[in-house]
């Protein structure tokens, strides 16, 4: 079954070829008949070893289009140059081993006949074309000559090579998008957020002809927003999350995002930017990137954290799949498992790593080897740092051209929504214009390895200012490249809308800080979509379970999605806060009666337990129907260990007959846990208690019940279960009005964007919506229609709150916002 | 996981080019095959061979969330009333055992209404989960569901999304897959038990539509309450007002215009279709509900029945995993064992009867497994040495130490009723004495599940085409099903 998948995709590589750098082919009909005179003779001589089935050295013989393939040695034949023809030098023994191996030479007349065959191109039939060569991805990087200017305005040097394509692919002649669509773009490939239609305006009426290249500069300088937009990108790449672990008892995982912001934030150059991940050293460098994701117990062999950061840095900084070859040879690509595991061996505890071919011990070992020989270095010893700072340098070196064409074709890809390989995680793919490829790749390489750089360079490009490309179906099998793919808002970006257009933002709770003796949870704060923890609706528009390396998010739209868009209560409630935000109607989140920290924290083995002594309260609640007992949990790392307690609740009547909270009934019991009876917190034994969850909200109706004061402790118990390095940190929370649960505490004031203006006439919500969502001023029918929508019927003159924010959803889940055209 | 986008090759690709003209497909794809026609799924490869013929269309998964004691239930072994100072190694089910109407057939004390109905249904007792050293129940949950053991380098998908992707929606108004009763905050493992609730690779199209509480069901294919009906509908006319008016210029007929619209309308055909109404309990008679109401999983099981009735194609229904909560018996595991059986036995029986009563269990495979077996001394599996995570003292003092403590691997038990499944069969035996491990016919989770999917007509060596490579529905392909469990062989 394996077998026939490499054929089929053979096949397809083949086929669809179309780079256009293609080497001069001889013309005129051919001599030799492939069908007859050629695969006769490697039928009779080569299958026994080449067969599709047996590959011997990863080549079929079997087929034209195996033939022309090759093998892991690369290609056999080259089409027109049969001197240079591996098949050549193999059956005439210039390039031992000679073939066939260990039998009688072919004929003369046989190799002549081959020979004269692929001398004539290599030809399916005599009356076909001569056939295309395989394409093989070089390792060095060579900066290649711009093509002259062929269209006049396409001056600059990715615009001759755009200009030179599109001449000889034919096609009608290039447009480009209006200025409205173009600072679309920019702001949300640069900032990921809309263009405040303020700006737009302005960039619109604008006379500057060099206005678009300022604008470039001007969303780059801002090194924050830049920073919290492409941290998603990276955040996927790099299998990065919070808060997201799976136990294992060796190592666990471990976040780099505040390194990974800062670096962006900086700019760091990419070459650096590698460096830290494969080989961290000083405090704060990003030393989760080759923890990887761990689970506790046992793991299969391919998927130690040492195989896992083979397989991830091959991957993306290299574009090299090395996943099928780390259980064994790879039967789609040359590649072996001991290069999965030479690569691996720069980052294992152990510098010799014993091979385990699909879980199964091997007598054979592997030490450092870099997967192309050529650029590798022996560490200077043995040691894990001197290995690991070996690789680095071997994947940063500046012979190794794989590196920023890496990059440079992400981010193509990531900016115009196709790379220039097609698929960015196969770097060995051919590019619609190989010497844009090596020219971006130089051009990166010489501006000092700048992200920000080359994001400018693309996107002031002809190439990405183009119109965006509809298509009515699947990518075509001959892609020509015409402008970008239309592209789908990001969760990130769509969430961003929502807090931009009604200033009404997420809010963070950052975790507490989790050294010993840390205070409690930092105050809550307003923040962009990536910095929250996915809700359903951020999972449905496509943020991913970051277990695996993301370099494309799938952007298909789902029935599952839909009914996040149309029926989730994160969607509906953010738009009619949005709503109430927009037209100054928001009230405050209602103000906890108590709040105290909930934080303990477990010591060392032989260190003496953490003491966390319980926190008595005594608040009033005279007049509340309900109260709400809300645990918050910040971060803690063992939420099942220690038990949350309120003790010794008691709510006071007027007569000052004292109520149990124990003799009362929630109104939703299922935060409770189990166990009745004395609580004992630091030591100290309560008579009554409510062991809770953490985190956890009971609500109890007391209504009518004329308590006037509430007392008790709340507490912990089981501290001294912490092992070290377990947490438990949150809040504990009494609201006397249902408290907004994401902000329990109040938010700092500021916002991501400065707040947008307190709307009080109909037709400023209607421009605004339409200006910041989709860009533009809405056509008469729309605002019409729109103003109609926004009509309070039981509030004569006043603008309906519930009306604005139908319209918000209305204008969002058109495809007029949710597409980048 | 760049590639969730391989091209369409040979025979696909010719379907796709007659069913799309040029912005006609508007007309012709349902919402659920959109992703599929556009070549955004990986590929199926076809097997070399038709499958077997299906015995079942859909399937029930009853999942008994953090490992059920299968001398408690399903495999009772020699009883030993409890007594204070009695041996630890002496008791072996803490329950005695009962008839069921197979003669050769007992269970354990509390499933006297399964037992009434064991005539239409199979035990597996001998399933053996993986051995994976130190126990981390969401792992072997993620084992269980996907086939594959995590970390793994592609996001593999639920045994739900696969049946759903290989087999489609059988009514289109009805998610091809829903998962009931798993709350996805539960402290400490979420992120694991969010792991494995994807369809990974398939692409979300065949995600879980998930539902934590079967009575809040309906409100998951109704308008949000703060919205209303009214409302509701007022909002979708502005969007589709607002939509006719918007300039679309040379991007009408676009595919990802196109698809969002109608992925939108596909959510309004879920929302005001006929089989909405399955997701609604309260449409159920009194004393139907009142049979099943053995608490959230109970009102699952019944919320199941109804949504296989309306065209649901695989349904689980979990007793919930929370860390030592239900089926997670650390203490008290005779106590807790004895309310397990109280929620699963009368709702599984009706269920059965149900199905059979309305002429579906022939072709509805109901599935009731849990991850992993339990002991009161062995911790995994058995002769292997791996660190204790229970608490069981050698001598039972107090009544919180009698049950089935540990978490053990060596055997557990796989109920089956339905789509094809030998009736009043037993199959696999265990030891009668300690450690009860496996004498014959060991079930790994592969061929569990190739079972499962040859009984919907899915060969185990399907697979789909990933990175250029084709990943297997059972693990590299290797389940094989068990086929003396089918009625038919």
């Amino acid at each position: 079954m394996k077998a026939c998948l490499a054929v089929v995709m053979a096949v397809w590589v083949w086929a669809s070829a179309p780079w256009v750098d293609a080497q001069p082919q001889p013309t005129g009909a051919a001599t030799i008949d492939y069908q007859q005179q050629v695969h006769t003779i490697l039928a009779a001589q080569c299958l026994g070893c080449h067969s599709a089935e047996r590959r011997s050295g990863g080549l079929s013989l079997a087929s034209y289009a195996d033939a022309l393939e090759g093998g892991r040695s690369g290609a056999a034949i080259r089409p027109g140059n049969a001197a240079d023809s591996l098949l050549i030098g193999r059956i005439t023994g210039q390039v031992p081993p000679s073939m066939p191996l260990g039998k009688p030479a072919l004929s003369a007349g046989d190799v002549a006949t081959i020979r004269l065959w692929i001398d004539e191109g290599a030809r399916a039939t005599r009356a076909s074309a001569a056939a295309a060569p395989k394409w093989e991805a070089p390792l060095a990087l060579e900066r290649p000559a711009i093509p002259d200017v062929v269209r006049p305005g396409w001056t600059m040097p990715v615009d001759r090579f755009t200009a030179a394509y599109l001449a000889s692919s034919g096609g009608p002649p290039p447009e480009l998008v209006g200025d409205a669509a173009f600072a679309r773009r920019a702001f949300l490939d640069i900032w990921g957020l809309l263009p405040p239609p303020d700006d737009l305006r302005a960039f619109v009426a604008n006379a500057n002809v060099d206005k678009r290249r300022m604008l470039i500069e001007r969303l780059l300088a801002d090194n924050d927003a830049y920073a919290q937009h492409w941290i998603s990108f990276w955040n996927d790449v790099l299998r990065n999350d919070e808060g997201v672990n799976y136990h294992s008892e060796t190592s666990s995982r471990k976040s780099i995002s505040a390194w990974l912001l800062s670096a962006l934030n900086k700019n760091v150059p990419y070459n650096r930017f590698v460096e830290q991940l494969l080989s961290p050293a000083a405090p704060g460098d990003p030393d989760g990137f080759l923890v990887g994701v761990n689970w506790r117990g046992e793991v299969s062999a391919s998927q130690t954290p040492a195989m896992q950061a083979a397989q991830n840095s091959a991957q993306v900084f290299l574009g090299i799949n090395l996943k099928c070859n780390s259980c064994h040879d790879s039967f789609i690509s040359k590649w072996q498992l001991k290069d999965a595991y030479g690569l691996a061996s720069f980052f294992s505890e152990d510098g010799r790593l014993r091979l385990y071919r699909c879980d199964v011990a091997q007598d054979v070992y592997a030490s450092p080897a870099f997967l192309f020989p050529e650029l590798n270095r022996v560490p200077p010893s043995a040691s894990l740092p001197d290995r690991r700072r070996t690789a680095a340098a071997i994947f940063t070196d500046p012979r190794n051209g794989r590196l920023p064409r890496t990059i440079v074709n992400r981010m193509w890809q990531r900016l115009l929504g196709r790379g220039l390989v097609e698929n960015p995680d196969e770097m060995d793919g051919v590019p619609w214009s190989p010497g844009l490829l090596d020219w971006l790749a130089s051009e990166f390489v010489d501006s000092g390895y700048d992200l920000k750089r080359l994001i400018a360079t693309i996107v002031s490009s002809k190439a990405y200012q183009l119109r965006a490309v509809p298509r009515v179906g699947e990518q075509p099998r001959d892609y020509v490249f015409r402008g970008p793919e239309i592209r789908r808002l990001t969760a990130e970006q769509f969430g961003d809308a929502i807090g931009a257009i009604t200033g009404d933002w997420n809010v963070y709770q950052p975790p507490a800080p989790t050294a010993p003796g840390g205070a409690g949870p930092p105050p809550a704060r307003h923040a962009r979509e990536w910095q929250t923890p996915a809700s359903p609706l951020a999972r449905a528009l496509g943020r991913p379970i970051r277990d695996q390396v993301f370099t494309t998010r799938t952007t298909t739209a789902t029935m599952l999605q839909s009914l996040e868009l149309v029926n989730g209560d994160r969607l509906s409630n953010w738009l009619l806060r949005g709503a109430r935000n927009m037209l100054g109607e928001l009230p405050l989140p209602p103000a906890a009666l108590f709040v105290t920290p909930i934080n303990a924290r477990g010591a060392a083995a032989g260190q003496t337990a953490p003491r966390v002594a319980a926190a008595p309260f005594d608040v009033g609640v005279s007049g509340a129907a309900r109260l709400w007992l809300v645990a918050q949990d910040t971060n803690s790392t063992a939420v099942d260990k220690a038990e949350a307690v309120w003790a010794d609740g008691a709510l006071i009547g007027a007569d000052g007959v004292a109520t149990p909270l124990s003799t009362l009934v929630p109104l939703d019991a299922s935060a409770v846990r189990s166990g009745s009876g004395t609580a004992v917190i630091d030591e100290q034994a309560f008579q009554s208690a409510v062991r809770v969850k953490t985190p956890s909200r009971l609500v109890y109706d007391i209504s009518g019940r004329g308590f006037i004061r509430f007392r008790g402790v709340v507490g912990l118990e089981h501290v001294s279960r912490l092992a070290q390095g377990e947490t438990i940190l949150g809040r504990f929370l009494i609201f006397g009005t249902e408290p907004d649960f994401d902000r329990l505490v109040p938010p700092a004031p500021e916002t991501p964007l400065p707040p947008g203006p307190r709307l009080t006439r109909a037709a400023d919500v209607v421009d605004r919506v339409y200006w910041y969502a989709l860009g533009r001023a809405p056509y008469a029918e729309e605002r019409a229609i729109a103003l109609e929508a926004l009509v309070d019927s039981t509030r004569p003159g006043r603008i309906s709150s519930e009306g604005v924010a139908d319209l918000l959803w209305a204008v969002m889940v058109k495809p007029e916002f949710q597409l980048i055209f | 996981m760049a590639d969730d986008n391989p091209h369409l090759i040979g025979e696909d690709h010719r379907a796709f080019s007659r069913l799309v003209g040029r912005r006609a497909f508007l007309g012709v794809t349902a919402g659920a095959t959109l992703s599929a026609l556009a070549g955004r799924e990986p590929r199926r490869l076809q097997a070399q061979s038709s499958g077997p013929a299906a015995t079942a269309d859909a399937v029930i998964v009853l999942w008994m969330a953090g490992g059920m004691a299968q001398t408690e239930t399903w495999d009772p072994k020699r009883y030993t009333p409890f007594e204070p100072g009695v041996r630890t190694d002496r008791v072996l089910s803490t329950f005695p055992s009962i008839d069921t109407v197979v003669d050769h057939i007992k269970v354990s004390q509390g499933l006297e209404r399964v037992a009434r109905v064991m005539d239409r249904g199979a035990i597996i007792r001998t399933f053996q989960a993986a051995d994976l050293g130190y126990i981390l129940h969401s792992r072997h949950q993620y084992h269980w569901h996907t086939g594959y053991i995590p970390p793994q380098s592609l996001a593999m998908p639920h045994i739900g999304s696969v049946v759903s992707r290989t087999l489609g929606p059988k009514n289109p108004s009805v998610p091809a897959f829903i998962a009931i009763g798993q709350n996805m905050e539960i402290g400490g493992e979420s992120a694991a038990v969010k792991a494995f609730h994807t369809a990974g690779f398939l692409g979300s199209e065949h995600g879980p539509f998930l539902i934590t509480n079967p009575l809040d069901a309906a409100t998951a294919v109704r308008p949000p309450a703060e919205l209303g009906d009214r409302r509701f509908l007022s909002r979708r006319r502005l969007y589709q007002k607002l939509l006719a008016k918007e300039p679309v210029y040379e991007y009408a007929g676009d595919f990802q215009r196109e698809s969002l619209i109608r992925s939108l309308e596909s959510a309004d055909r879920l929302l005001t279709s006929p089989s909405a109404k399955a997701f609604d309990l309260s449409l159920e008679p009194r004393a139907a509900y009142d049979t099943y109401n053995t608490g959230r999983f109970g009102q699952g099981c019944l919320l199941a029945r109804r949504l296989v009735e309306a065209g649901a194609r695989y349904v689980e229904v979990t007793t919930e995993y929370i860390p030592f909560r239900y089926w997670d018996t650390h203490e008290r595991g005779h106590e807790r064992a004895k309310a397990m059986k109280e929620q699963v036995d009368a709702p599984l029986a009706q269920l059965v009867l149900d199905l059979e009563q309305r002429g579906l269990l022939d072709r509805t495979l109901v599935v009731l497994a849990s991850e992993f077996g339990r002991d009161a001394i062995t911790e995994g599996k058995v002769g292997k040495e791996v660190r204790d995570q229970a608490n069981t003292p050698d001598v039972m003092a107090a009544p919180e130490h009698y049950g089935m403590h540990r978490h053990f691997t060596a055997a557990g038990s796989v109920v089956l009723f339905g789509g094809g499944i030998k009736k009043g069969f037993v199959y696999g035996r265990t030891a009668d004495e300690r450690p009860c491990t496996t004498i014959e016919n060991p079930v790994p989770v592969q061929d569990l599940h190739a079972t499962i999917y040859h009984a919907l007509g899915i060969p185990p060596t399907t697979s789909y085409v990933v990175e250029k490579r084709p990943v297997y529905v059972t693990n590299d392909g290797k389940g094989k099903p068990i086929r003396e469990l089918f009625e038919r062989g």
